[in-house]
């Protein structure tokens, strides 16, 4: 299919995705996520970090030829960081959009990453964005913007551990359309590996053993399993001529714990499955 | 004594002697080298009293010299002898003879009055305790022996002998490489290969018998030998991993317990060996890299003809390809097993039948009570064996058996103890051990008031199952105080908050306030006064609270309904805080001596409060004894583990420390202060929730002055509640 990239203003067109990001579909994600889009219905993307979560929505937006504005939500971020203030431009106030805002004015697709990390009261601020009402109220203004025809909000969530500390409120979550990213079954993943990393299928299926060993200690004194990511980082590694053994506790073993007991523990299983 | 004492110089000695040869001139050597009046000379008295006899006397006399001390010791070796016999106080000048420790007689002396027949067996000890710390050493040794066998012979005895893990642990001073040391690496090690959390135990000493050297499974509970003695500290570490890689590789591949049937003992070891070899090589297909582990483990070499040594080879050859061995019995093995389907947990059995026969008829000797599994990282594999079902047709296959049998009820040390006490309080279950037998969870110390220190590992808490009740019940209970409930709730939301909290529009902080920086130029703009306060910082404030509620059910709290309102109370506190979403654990314990400390898990941090919890609840029943110290610590070591700012031990009791085996409740009190102080000290709060009036003095003594709040009736919990997070919220 030939595809005619449509006209963006230059406050967005830096946001488009030129080429198409290599993503392998583990279900149905693709079908859920472009019936969603069609809708316009907002969509959640749960599961582990370094899963694909963020590689999937580049993916989709390409496919779905639109721009993509990505914000990575912080405890400290608030309304005013999303939606936009008033600044000082030489003596006068200037109201300056935030990303949420230009996406919602000119219609992109909005991913606000690891959503639970921002407070509650600035998670509601996207609430008037998720019904019907399709709108963001921007108070400061005094004015309402109805968004774009193309506008698709899209969050992450890493339910994770302390969910009961850390957890959406039941208003936000209940508005979304949830897709589950977990890590793909052993062969998809190696593949995925192999792809990333250029690493070739047999070390990227060692490197998939690796990580199950690190994810069997998820919830025993890891706070999680080694990620997709991790891999592609120690096939990466490995290529550069590293030895694997070194490539491994560069990539996986160091990044996931500082203790020593159990880096020691996770060190032999992953000495376990070297040859 | 005074009164018997008779001559003060040597000269009165002498007469006494006189016509004794050899002692006659002893003693006057011993004059002639330490002085007419020394102190020595009472000492010598003492054991002519005593009636030592003439050789330990002679060894006396001639280890007097000119220094002081020398009547104390004689004072001493003649109490020792009264209490024991001679032989023992001749072994004792021996010992301090060759040991030189002038310091150690208070202890020995306390061993021959309060412990007789563990006189020689601690003796033989004295130089491994002096050689390990010093004289405190050895005397803390004979303290810990003698307070925790108490009355029992036979259990002194075993600690004496250092059958008792214990004892051992007293000796090492501790130990920093057995497998205490290593147990925590070696869950995680099995986890991260098996994908679950294995059950790892430390082999309890069977009494009477040398301590396991070999690892054990049984009952999905895999025991390791408290050390590997005799193997160097750096190659144990190796050691116990490799053990535990083989008993997950078990885990993995193993199938169900096979009969026993009519197998002969040496069939029963060879169908384990081919057995280790198969799971180990399916695991090896799948972690390659255990074969670098195992393999420094196989030392066996091609020669050698006895069973063992055979069998020795046999293992080697069937781990290692390349291994050069033509011996007939290790080729036909080596065959047979290439040619079987490792995948079939079945395909060992024949082929152990057969080699065995071979085996048998080249009329090698085999003794299973003799042989240990080599190499030393393999389990003893009574794990593979079913021994219930039809007798064992050899008295080997039963010694088996009753080992077998012995690794289930060993589990439980404390259980080694005949005596007919512990049956008497009336626990369900007789004395073979059953596989629902609480799981040991820890090991804690306790105070010693007595001596003023603390007994390493003296209290063993345990797991016990829970019993469950109707949940209806605590919703009942809930709703029939529905004010009380309402209370609680607002009081658990209020004191919510927030871990770090942005503080806007500050005077300083470590960024701008963009929004206030705006404002205030518009002031400026405007002809206004700016605020100046143009910054954002970050402040904490109390939140993020994982909390253990300790539940007292010991028999007290059976009276005037204290475990009613606990059962309120905590009914009250999960669902206020099940509401908040803070983490709370609800653990209820009581005790039955130090060895079996229970504790019942009625809810966990992230589960819920909902019917399975309350259910639980329901089901706590008042019984057994306050061992307090024990189980704070152990909630102390779950809260350690929670990620959170704050950590809060509420415990609800009676404040009435009490156990079987200790006389003087003070001890336990005193004992649970500590434990609190020490919590504090780690940074983990602790507030009582006394029930019950009258109880104000021992509480204060435990929780300190304001640790604690009394509730005398059921009304005025939420006050009481509101006044502990009131004095939380205020520390």
């Amino acid at each position: 299919m030939t595809k005619i990239a449509p006209k963006f203003s230059d406050a967005v067109g830096a946001f488009v995705i030129p080429s198409e990001p290599y993503y392998r579909a583990v279900g149905d994600e693709i079908a859920v996520y472009e019936a969603a889009y069609r809708e316009r219905l907002p969509v959640m993307l749960k599961g582990p970090t370094g899963c694909g979560k963020t590689r999937f929505l580049e993916h989709m937006a390409w496919r779905l030829r639109r721009p993509l504005i990505t914000i990575a939500a912080s405890e400290d971020m608030t309304a005013a960081d999303l939606v936009g203030r008033y600044l000082l431009l030489s003596g006068e106030t200037a109201w300056r959009d935030g990303p949420l805002t230009l996406a919602v004015r000119e219609g992109a697709i909005c991913y606000i990453d690891e959503i639970v990390e921002a407070r509650q009261d600035t998670t509601v601020a996207i609430h008037p964005l998720t019904d019907a009402r399709r709108l963001l109220p921007l108070e400061k203004r005094n004015e309402q913007i109805a968004a774009h025809p193309d506008f698709q909000l899209t969050i992450s969530y890493n339910p994770g551990y302390q969910s009961a500390v850390k957890d959406l409120k039941e208003s936000t979550k209940q508005r979304f359309v949830a897709i589950d990213f977990g890590f793909p079954a052993p062969e998809v993943e190696a593949e995925i590996v192999e792809k990333e990393s250029g690493a070739d299928a047999k070390l990227a299926r060692l490197l998939v053993l690796v990580a199950e060993r690190s994810r069997n200690l998820r919830g025993h004194g890891l706070e999680e399993g080694a990620s997709t990511r991790m891999l592609i980082h120690a096939g990466r590694l490995a290529r550069q001529g590293l030895p694997l053994k070194a490539a491994i506790e560069s990539a996986v073993v160091l990044p996931l714990t500082d203790e020593d007991e159990l880096r020691g523990a996770l060190r032999e299983a992953v000495d376990a499955c070297l040859p | 004594m005074s009164a018997l004492r008779g001559p003060r110089s040597v000269a009165d000695l002498a007469a006494r002697l006189k016509g004794r040869g050899a002692l006659e001139t002893a003693i006057a050597a011993a004059g002639r080298r330490a002085g007419e009046t020394g102190d020595w000379v009472e000492g010598a008295d003492a054991l002519l009293h005593a009636h030592v006899g003439e050789v330990a006397l002679l060894a006396f006399l001639s280890a007097v010299d000119n220094s002081d001390g020398f009547g104390a010791v004689g004072i001493a070796l003649a109490d020792i002898c009264r209490e024991t016999n001679a032989r023992m106080a001749l072994a004792a000048i021996e010992a301090w003879r060759r040991l030189g420790r002038p310091g150690w007689w208070p202890a020995l002396t306390r061993l021959a009055r309060e412990a007789p027949e563990s006189f020689s067996l601690g003796l033989n000890q004295a130089g491994a305790a002096l050689a390990a710390s010093d004289e405190s050493g050895f005397a803390n040794f004979v303290a810990v022996g003698l307070k925790a066998a108490g009355s029992d012979p036979t259990r002194r005895r075993r600690f004496f002998a250092l059958e008792d893990p214990l004892a051992r642990r007293v000796l090492s001073g501790g130990d920093t490489d057995g497998f205490a040391a290593n147990e925590r690496h070696l869950v995680a090690f099995v986890t991260a290969l098996l994908g679950r959390v294995p059950f790892l135990r430390p082999f309890p000493a069977p009494a009477g018998r040398a301590p396991a050297r070999r690892v054990s499974i049984a009952e999905g509970v895999i025991l390791f030998p408290d050390s590997y003695p005799g193997v160097r500290a750096e190659a144990t570490k190796r050691l116990y991993q490799a053990a535990a890689a083989h008993a997950a590789a078990h885990r993995m591949f193993g199938a169900s317990r096979w009969k026993v049937g009519s197998l002969k003992p040496l069939q029963i070891a060879l169908i384990g060996l081919l057995e280790d070899a198969r799971v180990e090589a399916l695991a090896m297909l799948r972690f390659p890299g255990l074969r670098r582990l195992w393999t420094p483990f196989h030392t066996a070499r091609p020669e050698g003809g006895t069973a063992p040594s055979l069998m020795a080879r046999m293992a080697r050859a069937l781990f290692e390809p390349g291994f050069p061995d033509s011996h007939g019995f290790v080729v036909k093995a080596r065959q047979l097993f290439g040619e079987a389907d490792l995948t079939d947990p079945s395909a060992m059995r024949p082929i152990g039948g057969l080699i065995g026969n071979d085996l048998g008829q080249m009329r090698v000797q085999f003794n299973a009570r003799d042989w240990t599994i080599e190499p030393a990282y393999r389990d003893d594999n009574l794990g593979l064996w079913d021994f219930e079902g039809e007798p064992p047709q050899s008295s080997e296959a039963i010694d088996l058996m009753i080992d077998a049998a012995r690794v289930r009820q060993e589990e439980d040390d404390g259980r080694a103890e005949p005596s007919a006490a512990t049956q008497s309080v009336g626990r369900a279950r007789p004395m073979p051990a059953a596989p629902d037998e609480p799981f040991v969870l820890a090991r804690y110390p306790e105070w010693d008031r007595a001596h003023g220190v603390e007994r390493l590992d003296w209290t063993c808490v345990r797991a016990t199952p829970p019993k469950t009740g109707d949940a209806y019940r605590i919703d009942a209970l809930l709703d029939r105080a529905p004010d009380l409930r309402r209370r609680v709730h607002r009081l658990a939301r209020s004191a919510r908050a927030g871990r770090l909290t942005r503080l806007r529009r500050q005077a300083e902080g470590h960024d701008l306030d963009v929004d206030a920086l705006v404002e205030d130029a518009v002031r400026v703009a405007t002809g206004d006064t700016p605020d100046g306060r143009v910054y954002r910082a970050n402040a904490p404030r109390l939140r993020d609270l994982a909390t253990v509620a300790l539940i007292d059910v010991s028999e007290s709290t059976g009276e005037a309904n204290v475990l009613e309102m606990e059962r309120l109370a905590v009914s009250l506190l999960g669902d206020a805080l099940d509401a908040t979403h803070d983490p709370i654990a609800l653990l209820a314990f009581a005790s039955d001596g130090r060895e079996r400390v229970g504790l019942t898990r009625v809810k966990d941090f992230d589960e819920p409060f909902g019917p399975a919890a309350r259910s639980r609840l329901a089901g706590l029943e008042a019984g057994l004894s306050t061992r307090l110290g024990a189980a704070l610590r152990h909630a102390g070591a779950e809260l350690k583990r929670r990620r959170a700012s704050r950590r809060l031990i509420l415990v609800m009791t009676d404040a009435e420390p009490s156990d079987i085996d200790v006389t003087d409740p003070l001890d336990l009190v005193e004992d649970a202060a500590r434990a609190i102080a020490r919590l504090k000290d780690g940074g983990v709060d602790v507030l009582g929730v006394v029930m019950g009036e009258g109880a104000a003095h021992r509480a204060t003594r435990i929780f300190g002055r304001s640790g604690y709040v009394t509730v005398a009736r059921p009304s005025e919990l939420p006050t009481r509640f509101a006044d502990l997070y009131f004095r939380l919220s205020r520390r």
